[in-house]
């Protein structure tokens, strides 16, 4: 009884909790709602009632779906590619003892300290040297690189947390190498593959400064460059575009954690085989 | 993720043996996957990607901070070797070290509140049913997933001095001194406003990656601590910290890295108000000193200040770090 | 171009450039870049929505008119994170646009570094003498002109009739008589909360510059050669004593405020008077954005001076220029002709931009907005042309000043310590 009832409070305060988190983000779709004149008033607008979806039109015609195609391949691009090499990285990390381990570590620990935003210029002239310019592999280059450290970090940690005598065992039930590992580690490490994955697309899909000075042509814009467009759109910058542009940027990366939120829970359950 | 309780030490008595791995991980060293070229052959396409895409550019910082390198030299002209020029005009400018003081308090607190919240919402996730589980995961995402541009803007609405939603709602309820405040004329307010929402932004973060690790503490582990007679807070200390503390290590050390570099919602509030000189942090200050004007020699070796000022006030981690590769 | 702050920060976030540069070698070619002849497809940046989608459609079948064969291509840039990209785009022979417009402010920063071409040559042929001569001077280094004028705006003021006459006031002459109405404005408004009779934000101080250059004032003027701060000067005391006045007893916008979306509060009948360019009827009379029902009671009129004439207002507008990296200079140059002829310049007039050349200036028309237009710029002026000015602005020295001035801080105080970073920073940059 005394269980359950803390429950229901816990359950109501956390979903008070999303409310307060989310408020930004009703606003946002709320403004895109509005007529610009609308969004800033003496009078605030909590619910666009007699709203306006003449923001989402605006936005849909301006070349939103290229950009989300661009966005789209980058992303996929940068994340698949920062987990199989981060993933190895944490494997030779936490199975193996060889010479270099440490400082390795180390270093990838002081690469993600760097500012390295403001390496932008170099990376530019480094890229143009290799014509890498206006691609998709030079922008994805760039995404893995500032991936990497973390994803390698948090990686390791769940690698080390698999026993090797689970992967042992299955092979003493006849599974090959290859067969144990698939079987039997890479389930327990889906909750952080899937964490790592969330990350880095998030990172990625929201890019900005990176992306500007890569992508310099208008037909390879990504979904941030794009939106950036409506802050000059007009005389004025055209906020509920804006807005309504954000709005449609988060769209696949909800879908995305719908997806793979299934995955970052399933360690609850597995982690009991351990026993 | 039970390898801490390998790694450190001190924390292996408090694990319950089957937790450990401890014992046949330390044999490790007899295993044969351990020797020869495989380790480095799963290394390689890794560092091939970070020298790749960071080698060059690292070096061309190192050389440029000894030299008197601008737009000019951006566009072709020999850059003018200056030796420590640029150092010595950062440091010796008295205002960097009251930026740089008001930057590491900024980081600090900011950064304590994100691992409090984070970890307790984290906590408050696995403790939850499906459903109200999922919605909070979800707004925690969308705040996340919010395009910056987006984000910030609304936070601004919020906090408009004649427009704002927060003073509307204050001169309503009967503050009518709320009518045209402004959040960022002073310079705590200005400091609690632009740490709300670094909060709201970084805590989402902190928390699916915590949750993540929570995922791996087995749960009749904490049941049986529980039958012992530990209670919700020791269970936490005792139990749950030691299992996540390699996630909460790299999580905390990372706010503490990018708190520390915090620059787009300082530099977005600043042009929305305040007084810049009174609410300039270490990246807007630098920003404005170098690289809005194109000192690029300047901007790099302030680049290496701030690597040195992180590696020193994240030292704690980095020496836990080595003691667990030494333990190990 | 000095009006682009909207949402600023947001980009410059984009540029946090820790670092810098590689060259990569890739430098001293700059003008050995090989050149192509024969028809090809070159790329024209133009920035921000001050060149209307038919302007450029014209401008593309006209290049291609007059150069068979050949192609324009014109992309679309925003103001926010130009610099950032300028920086990077002109430094590479493979990347970068054969024609940039870069703001008039802007100009200087690329002219000394030798990312433009030099067309010093071309100038008599795009009109020489006639093409406004501020901006010549803007986009020149060393005697030789790097970037020619492209249109120019400056601000004017706005003002609501209805409030005038209710107030019995009529359009000011001089600049006594704008500081009294904006008072009065204010004092008779007084049931309005946060009312401008005159809006002035903390921030604005490239309206309040007005004030400042009419009392004779300046930011920094050059002694010995050197640049150093001149806000303490008895002129510019005098000016910046008016801007306080201003603050205090005719302002009600936010005291840390920008200018950005003055629709906004203009709307809301919180404004009676705002200096403010040009376009922004066009806000005021889109449905969205403005209030179209209020336009019709607003009416223009030209800063007005202490001397009666129109009151130096900053000037704003933009330059265009040649990347010494393209190559296909000869067809740059022949759309860099065809944008400075009186054909596609009489457009901008139409869309209510002063043009190039000053013997166009007639072109804009004769309502009360183009004769505010002309007025405005005929007397308009630009920040010091002090080498490291940029890094000024970089700074936000002046927006610290004119926050501290709006928040009743002791003028002659909070100039000494703004003269000093000013001396400071434009010593530096030397």
């Amino acid at each position: 009884m005394i269980r359950s009832s803390r429950r229901w409070v816990l359950s109501t305060a956390a979903v008070l909790l999303a409310a307060l988190w989310a408020f930004p983000v009703y606003w946002m779709i709320n403004s895109s709602f509005l007529p610009q004149n609308r969004i800033r008033a003496e009078e605030p607008t909590f619910v666009p009632v007699d709203g306006t979806v003449a923001a989402y039109e605006r936005v849909f015609d301006s070349g939103f779906f290229s950009a989300l195609k661009m966005s789209a391949v980058v992303t996929l691009i940068t994340v698949g590619v920062a987990l199989v090499l981060a993933f190895l990285a944490a494997l030779a990390l936490s199975r193996f003892r060889f010479r270099g381990r440490r400082s390795f570590l180390v270093a990838v620990l002081v690469i993600q300290m760097i500012p390295a935003e403001g390496l932008f210029i170099s990376q530019f002239k480094q890229l143009d040297a290799w014509d890498m310019l206006n691609t998709v592999g030079g922008l994805s280059l760039l995404y893995v690189a500032t991936l990497l450290p973390f994803t390698i970090w948090l990686l390791r940690g769940f690698v080390a947390g698999v026993p090797l005598e689970l992967e042992e065992a299955a092979m003493v039930d006849g599974c090959s190498r290859t067969q144990a590992f698939l079987r039997v580690t890479l389930p327990l490490l889906a909750p952080g593959l899937a964490a790592a994955a969330v990350y880095g697309v998030l990172q990625a899909w929201n890019e900005f400064s990176l992306a500007l000075v890569v992508m310099t042509r208008p037909e390879n814009m990504t979904l941030p460059l794009w939106l950036r467009t409506f802050t000059e759109a007009n005389r004025t910058s055209d906020w509920a575009g804006i807005m309504a542009g954000s709005a449609l940027i988060a769209v696949p990366v909800i879908v995305f954690f719908l997806i793979v939120q299934r995955r970052m829970t399933a360690g609850l359950v597995s982690g009991a085989v351990k026993g | 993720m039970s390898a801490p309780a390998a790694t450190v030490p001190d924390e292996r008595a408090t694990l319950p043996p089957e937790q450990g791995g401890a014992a046949p991980r330390g044999r490790q060293g007899r295993d044969p996957r351990r020797r020869g070229l495989l380790p480095y052959a799963f290394l390689l396409p890794t560092l091939v990607v970070l020298l790749a895409a960071l080698g060059f550019p690292l070096a061309r910082q190192i050389v440029m901070s000894f030299q008197e390198y601008g737009l000019a030299q951006q566009f072709g002209r020999e850059p003018e070797w200056v030796g420590l020029d640029n150092y010595e005009q950062l440091l010796t400018d008295g205002y960097l070290w009251t930026v740089l003081a008001r930057s590491v308090l900024f980081c600090l607190a900011v950064s304590a509140v994100c691992m409090v919240v984070g970890i307790a919402l984290a906590m408050l996730m696995t403790r939850i049913g499906r459903l109200p589980r999922l919605i909070l995961q979800v707004a925690l995402l969308l705040a996340w997933a919010m395009p910056h541009l987006a984000s910030l803007t609304v936070w601004q609405w919020l906090f408009d001095a004649q427009f704002g939603v927060i003073n509307w709602l204050l001169t309503t309820l009967g503050l009518d001194g709320f009518a045209g405040h402004s959040w960022l004329l002073n310079q705590l307010s200005f400091f609690v406003v632009a740490g709300i929402v670094v909060v709201w932004m970084s805590v989402p973060f902190v928390a699916f990656t915590v949750y993540a690790g929570l995922t791996q503490v087995p749960a009749d582990v904490l049941e049986a601590a529980e039958l012992d007679g530990a209670g919700g807070w020791q269970r936490f200390r005792m139990v749950t910290v030691p299992i996540i503390r390699p996630v909460l290590l790299i999580v905390g050390l990372l706010q503490i890295i990018w708190n520390l570099k915090v620059f787009t919602q300082i530099f977005v509030l600043q042009d929305a108000g305040g007084i810049t000189r009174e609410t300039n942090l270490i990246g807007t200050y630098i920003y404005r000193l170098g690289i809005g004007e194109g000192r690029f020699g300047l901007a790099a070796a302030a680049s290496w200040f701030i690597l040195l000022v992180t590696v020193g006030l994240s030292l704690y981690y980095v020496r836990v770090l080595l003691k667990e590769e030494a333990a190990s | 171009m000095a009006r682009t702050r909207v949402l600023t920060a947001l980009f410059a976030a984009a540029s946090l450039a820790m670092t810098a540069c590689g060259d990569g070698g890739g430098g001293n070619e700059a003008d050995e870049v090989p050149q192509q002849s024969g028809p090809a497809t070159i790329r024209l940046w133009l920035n921000g929505p001050d060149t209307p989608e038919p302007m450029r459609q014209w401008l593309k079948a006209e290049f291609e008119k007059r150069n068979p064969g050949s192609k324009l291509v014109i992309e679309e840039q925003q103001w926010e994170g130009l610099v950032d990209k300028l920086t990077t785009s002109l430094g590479s022979a493979k990347e970068t646009p054969d024609v940039v417009e870069v703001g008039n402010t802007q100009a200087a920063t690329f002219t000394t570094v030798g990312a433009f071409e030099d067309i010093t040559d071309l100038v008599p042929k795009l009109g020489g003498d006639d093409l406004l001569p501020s901006f010549v001077e803007a986009g020149s280094a060393d005697g030789k002109v790097y970037a020619v004028p492209l249109y120019a705006g400056s601000a004017y003021v706005f003002y609501r009739k209805d409030l005038f006459a209710k107030s019995g006031l009529d359009v000011p002459k001089t600049m006594e008589e704008f500081v009294a109405a904006a008072k009065k404005l204010k004092q008779d408004n007084a049931n309005v909360s946060g009312f401008s009779g005159f809006w002035l934000p903390g921030q604005d101080w490239r309206d309040g510059a007005a004030f400042l250059w009419d009392a004779g004032g300046d930011f920094a003027v050059q002694e010995n050669g050197k640049w150093v701060g001149a806000l303490s000067k008895p002129e510019s005391q005098r000016g910046l004593q008016l801007v306080s006045e201003i603050f205090q007893e005719a302002s009600g916008a936010p005291r840390d405020g920008n200018e950005a979306q003055p629709e906004v509060p203009f709307c809301a009948g919180k404004v009676a008077m705002a200096l403010r360019p040009g376009w922004f009827r066009g806000s005021l009379a889109d449905k969205e954005i403005g209030c179209p029902e209020m336009l019709k009671k607003i009416g223009v009129f030209p800063l007005p001076g202490s001397d009666g004439e129109p009151a130096p207002v900053l000037l704003g507008g933009s330059n265009i220029a040649i990347s010494a990296k393209s190559s296909h200079k000869e067809l740059a140059r022949k759309l860099v002709e065809l944008i400075l002829s009186d054909e596609f310049q009489t457009q901008y007039a139409e869309n209510g931009l002063t043009p190039a050349k000053l013997s166009l200036a007639d072109k804009l028309g004769d309502d009360e907005f183009a004769k505010a237009t002309a007025e405005a710029v005929s007397n308009a002026k630009l920040t010091p042309a002090a080498q490291g000015w940029a890094s000024v602005e970089g700074a936000r020295i002046l927006e610290d000043l004119f926050v501290g001035i709006a928040q009743g801080g002791d003028v002659a105080a909070l100039a000494k310590k703004a003269d000093e970073e000013i001396t400071k920073q434009l010593a530096s940059s030397e």
